[in-house]
This record gives structure tokens, sequence and C-alpha cells, in this order.
């Protein structure tokens, strides 16, 4: 009796425990790179020669999807891939705009496309670090895309389905923890 | 970011705590009344006993199948987050799993049948909380990794998968001696839930792939519910200041939902020696009718941005482009609530042991059928050593686990019990344990431990329960 007793008590005084440090929690570090397409635009080239030369298209929308609060609040930085793609007859050009909440102008990026052939256009925009500051991002809730016809409204071209394409997708590292 | 923290640290807290529910020690020691809760069917060389309320079996369950509080926070210079991405992100299948397990043996009361002593009648209310989480992996690389460098990568929300609750068992059980070589018994329970929460059979998956017409597509297929009950009342109770007290002990008391079990067992004597056991625990089921607050996510959405083609497009000029998206895919998906009943199925066990007795034996065991003392002879115990194995399995929401034990117990005088144990199962290939149990006259205590080799480094241990308690017994041969 006394020596299992004695053992009982032997288990429970080398029982120990290794140093602990809880504080490292706070060095733990999340930053997962996330990725999302913004905007498709396209549009046929017999859309284009239905209106006059100059602007088409103009349309302002809203876009929250950057200044959702765990993406506003962590966002380290980011790209914003562009991808323009022309086959039709004509030199045309694409304006995106991001806007504040008073529609003020925060950044801009254009593009002028030959006609057919042209080569895909494809232009990485890059946001924070030493690039553009990540404050456009984080106080754009609208994007304004204006298209405008550099050339006729008559000539068509010789592509099959010919149209101008604007594809657009954001990849950011964005801060967890 | 410090409610994620204290999320973070939760999980890792109560990785230390797991519902493996097996309680290896304590099946078919039957010095110890509380065994007959582990199989009806066990021996049972009591007159009577009667449990200390409360304090007649207390039983916390630790352990982590996956890692341990050492591998994340020993003070050992690494980084941090190499340890998360290795150790946690990378390291823990989505088959890991980690909880709180926690149960009291409120009342436990058994007699034997003056008219037919072959026959112990026992009843009671015992107390079960328990928590499971399974790691939520694909989740978790998800969080940690994002889905920029993980194109084509379906991450399952199968991965979701978690049971709690809290249930007040009441319980019958008839043991009977039907013959010199068999015992059987069966127990009859009723639970009363006091809370609820699950959610499993989740399926569906978020993939990113190349789009058809923009550069990226996101996709989200999912049927995913979370079915609660009690859990409402109790977040009201706190803001209307109600008792909780009394709203969890009105439920505990047949207030709640209700559901009905059964279990059964037996042991038989293969010869003098060697004996067989077995028992199928808790086959039952709960019905979740009152407060019921279920969570569903259905449906499938795949998104490539904004799209604007025209000319259809023109006809969007005026309207909320942004919005009708966001409209759109929460109609695809929508995030749904309702109160549909659900039955929840006890998770069962299933135990079976072989034990060989040697060595001179206390007294003479053979039965005699003479008279209620007698039930099991002069003496209430058939061995002096014994050695056996025993197995155990449960059926859990990821499929049944199983626990294989090896034991040794020794009998030393009447008034000491010894059973040691070593157990392989997921969480640990090196658990030994020891439960001890003491006769003082009718004063019996017992105290089981787990996983003792743990105790060398507590924080790094995988394994670890921990049960006790205080009985009144008067014994056959008294």
């Amino acid at each position: 009796m006394k020596r299992v007793l004695y053992c009982l008590f032997l288990v429970l005084l080398v029982s120990c425990a290794e140093e602990q440090n809880f504080d490292q929690f706070d060095d733990l570090s999340v930053v997962p790179t996330l990725a999302t397409s913004i905007f498709y635009f396209e549009s046929p080239e017999d859309i284009i020669n239905q209106s006059p030369p100059g602007t088409f298209y103009i349309q302002t929308f809203t876009f929250e999807a950057f200044n959702e609060a765990f993406v506003s609040e962590g966002v380290l930085d980011g790209a914003i891939t562009y991808q323009l793609e022309n086959t039709t007859s004509k030199e045309l050009s694409l304006l995106v705009e991001f806007l504040d909440e008073t529609d003020t102008v925060l950044d801009s990026e254009s593009f002028t496309v030959q006609p057919q052939p042209a080569p895909l256009l494809e232009r990485q925009v890059a946001y924070g670090n030493a690039d553009r500051s990540l404050d456009i991002l984080r106080n754009t809730t609208r994007i304004r895309v204006t298209s405008e016809n550099l050339g006729n409204n008559t000539s068509q071209s010789t592509a099959n389905e010919p149209r101008i394409i604007l594809r657009s997708s954001a990849v950011f590292r964005v801060r967890l923890q | 970011m410090r409610k994620i923290r204290l999320v973070f640290l939760a999980i890792l807290l109560s990785m230390g705590f797991i519902s493996a529910q097996n309680k290896q020690l304590l099946y078919d020691f039957y010095e110890t009344p509380q065994s007959l809760l582990l199989n009806p069917g066990v021996k049972t060389p009591y007159k009577w006993h009667a449990g200390i309320p409360v304090i007649s079996g207390i039983a916390v369950q630790a352990g982590s199948s996956g890692i341990t509080v050492n591998d994340l926070f020993a003070n050992d210079g690494l980084n941090f987050t190499d340890k998360v991405r290795d150790r946690v992100v990378n390291g823990l299948s989505d088959r890991d799993e980690f909880g709180a397990g926690f149960q009291i043996d409120i009342l436990n009361i058994g007699f034997r049948n003056a008219n037919r002593p072959e026959d112990y009648y026992s009843f009671g209310m015992y107390g079960e909380f328990s928590v499971t989480q399974y790691w939520p992996k694909d989740l978790a690389i998800l969080a940690f990794e994002g889905n920029a460098n993980n194109l084509n990568r379906r991450f399952n929300l199968s991965d979701i998968t978690a049971y709690s609750e809290g249930v007040n068992v009441f319980h019958f059980g008839i043991n009977r001696k039907v013959s010199d070589k068999l015992r059987l018994g069966a127990r009859g329970k009723i639970y009363s839930s006091i809370f609820n929460a699950k959610s499993t059979s989740n399926k569906g998956y978020f993939v990113t792939t190349q789009g058809e017409n923009n550069i990226l597509r996101n996709t989200l297929v999912a049927d995913v519910q979370v079915q609660t009950s009690g859990l409402n009342e109790i977040e009201e109770s706190e803001d209307s200041n109600t008792s909780i007290g009394s709203l969890l002990l009105g439920r505990a008391f047949f207030g709640g939902n209700l559901g009905l079990g059964f279990d059964v067992g037996f042991t038989y004597k293969i010869n003098d020696r060697t004996f067989l056991t077995g028992s199928l625990l808790d086959v039952g089921f709960i019905h979740h009718t009152k407060d019921v607050k279920n969570f569903t996510l259905e449906g499938t959405a795949s998104n490539e941005g904004i799209e604007i083609i025209l000319p259809e497009s023109f006809n969007d000029l005026n309207s909320d482009i942004w919005q009708n998206l966001v409209d759109d895919i929460e109609a695809q998906i929508p995030f749904e609530t309702n109160s549909d009943s659900y039955v929840t199925l006890r998770p069962i066990k299933l135990n079976a042991s072989i034990r060989y007795n040697f060595g001179e034996q206390n007294q003479k065991t053979e039965d005699c059928y003479c008279g209620t003392s007698v039930v099991d002879n002069d003496s209430p115990f058939d061995y002096k050593n014994a050695v056996g194995g025993h197995l155990y399995i449960i059926n859990k929401p990821k499929g049944p686990q199983a626990a294989l034990t090896a034991f040794y117990q020794k009998r030393i005088g009447n008034a000491l019990a010894i059973k040691a144990t070593y157990t392989a199962d997921k969480f640990t290939y090196t658990n030994i344990g020891l439960g001890l149990n003491f006769q003082a006259g009718p004063v019996n205590f017992y105290i089981l431990g787990d996983n003792l080799l743990g105790y060398q480094n507590i924080p790094d241990s995988h394994y670890a329960s921990l049960q006790f308690g205080f009985n009144i017994i008067s014994w056959n041969s008294n």
C-alpha cells in the first residue's frame, strides 16, 4: 500500500512543464494572397459603328470590394492586371477611373489600342510599397469606364465576331493577423 | 484582432480536451459501481451501492490527436508563424480533432432484488458536456495562403465538422446473472438536452479557376448547415438578465429537448479464469424541437466580377450593377435561418474485453444460488491478478474511432485494487494509465489517471484523463 502511494506521489512530483511562451502569438503573421476578377467589358464592332465617332459608352458603377473592412484595414500591397483585346478595325481608347464617395478621381488607367491585328495588351498596376498609394484602393467606392472610338464608324473588321474586350483582375496580400 | 487572438487561443487550449470518451481504466473494474455505466452486464458484487451525490463520478478527459500546446508555444526560439504553418496548417489533417469533455455523475444508486437475488438494479442521473471540432484543414489553408496561388484547388467545405452538446441523462438498468457463465445487462436512458449545436455532413467547395470571359472565376458550391437548439434562449437570457442557472436546470430536468436510448452488455465466463465482456452504449437519439435555430448556406454561384457586355448592358445604365451582382450571389447561395426540428443520434460506443485471471484467488468463487449474499459467493471478487485486452470503438462524425488497450489488474487485500493499462489510439501510442480503487469499510474511493508519461511535460502531452469518485458500498459478502 505504501509503495503504491509512493509511486503515485512520485508521478505527481515528476510532473513538470517545459517553459511556454504564449506571447509568441503576437508574432503570428497570417497574410493570404487573394485574387479576384474586377470587371469585364465587351463591345462588338457593330455596336461601336452604331454610335457616332467619340465616346460610345460611359458608365459609373459602385464597386465596394476594396473598402470592405478586412481588405481596407489589412491590405499590404497588390496589383491590378488589365488585358485589352481589340479585333475591330478601328483604334479605340478605354479609360478606367477610380472614384471616391464624392466622385473625386483617385486614380485612372488609360489604354489606347490599335486596330486589328493588334496584339493582346496586358498591363499590371502595382499598389503599395513604392508604387501607387493603397489609399486609392481603400477609398474607392465607384469605378467609371469610358470607351471611345478614335476611328470611323463605318469600317468592319474581317475578324470573326470583331469586338473590344477589357478584362481586369486584382491580386492582393491582406494581413488577417 | 483581439477576437482572432481569443478564438485562436481558445482553439489551442481546447485542444487539451478531447471527448474521446474512452474509459478503459474503469471498464470491467467492477470494484467501482460506475463500471455499470460502461457495461450494464458487468459483474456486480454488491448488495447495494450509493454514490455520494455529485462526487460519485467526475471525469475530465484531455488530449489532442495532431498537436500539443508545446509544439507551438515552447520557448524554442523558432519563428512562430513557421511553426503554425508547418505544424498546424500543413501538419494537421482534416481528421485531426480537438474538443472538450466532462461528465459528472450526479446520482448513482443500485440495489439487489431481495426476492430475485440474481438481479441487480441501478439508476441515477449524470450530466455530460462535450465539444468536438475537427480541424478545418482546407479553410485554414485558404485563410493562411489565400486563393491566388491555389488556382484550380478545391477548398472543401466538408472540412467544417463540429459538434457540441450538454445533456442530462436519467437511467435505469437491470443486471441479471442468467447462469453461472453468463451475465446480461440493459439500461434504459432518457436524455434531457440542455443545448446542442452541430454542423456535420457538410458538402461543397470554393475554387478559383481561369475565367470564361474574365481573367479569374471564383466558384462557391455550398451545402452547409449549422443546427442548434437551446442556444438562442441562453443568448437572450444574457440580454434580459434572466437567470441562466434556472433555465439550464429546467432543461436538465425534462424541460428541454428529450430523447431515448439504451445500453446493453454482457459478461461471459469462458472458463474459471477467463471472462469475455462486451457492451454497446448510447444507442439512442434526441429529438430537438424547442428553441431550435438552424443556419443554412446552400446553392452554387460563380463570379467573374462585374460584367458589362454591350448591347445588353445599355439597359443597365441607370441601375446599380454592383448591388445587382451582390443580390444575384445572395440569391444563388442564400444564407438563411429556420427553426425546423431535427434529430441527433447519440455517439454509439462499443466495448469488448477479455480478461484472464491468475494467481491465488481470494476465496472460492463457485456460484451456488443459495441466497442474496452468495450470488457471487463468499468473495465478491474473482481474481487476484488479471491481464487482458480491451477494444473500444466510438462512432464519430467522420467515422468510427478505435482504441486498443492491454491491462493488468491486481487486488491487494480487501482494501486496494490496482489497474494498469497501455492504450494505443489516434491520440497517442504511449498511453499508460493507472487506476486505484480504495475500500475503507463501506466507503469506496477510486481515482483513475491516463497517459501518465505525459506528466513529464504536460504541455507536450497528447492525451490525459482523470476520473474519481466516492461511493458507499455494501458487498455481497458483507
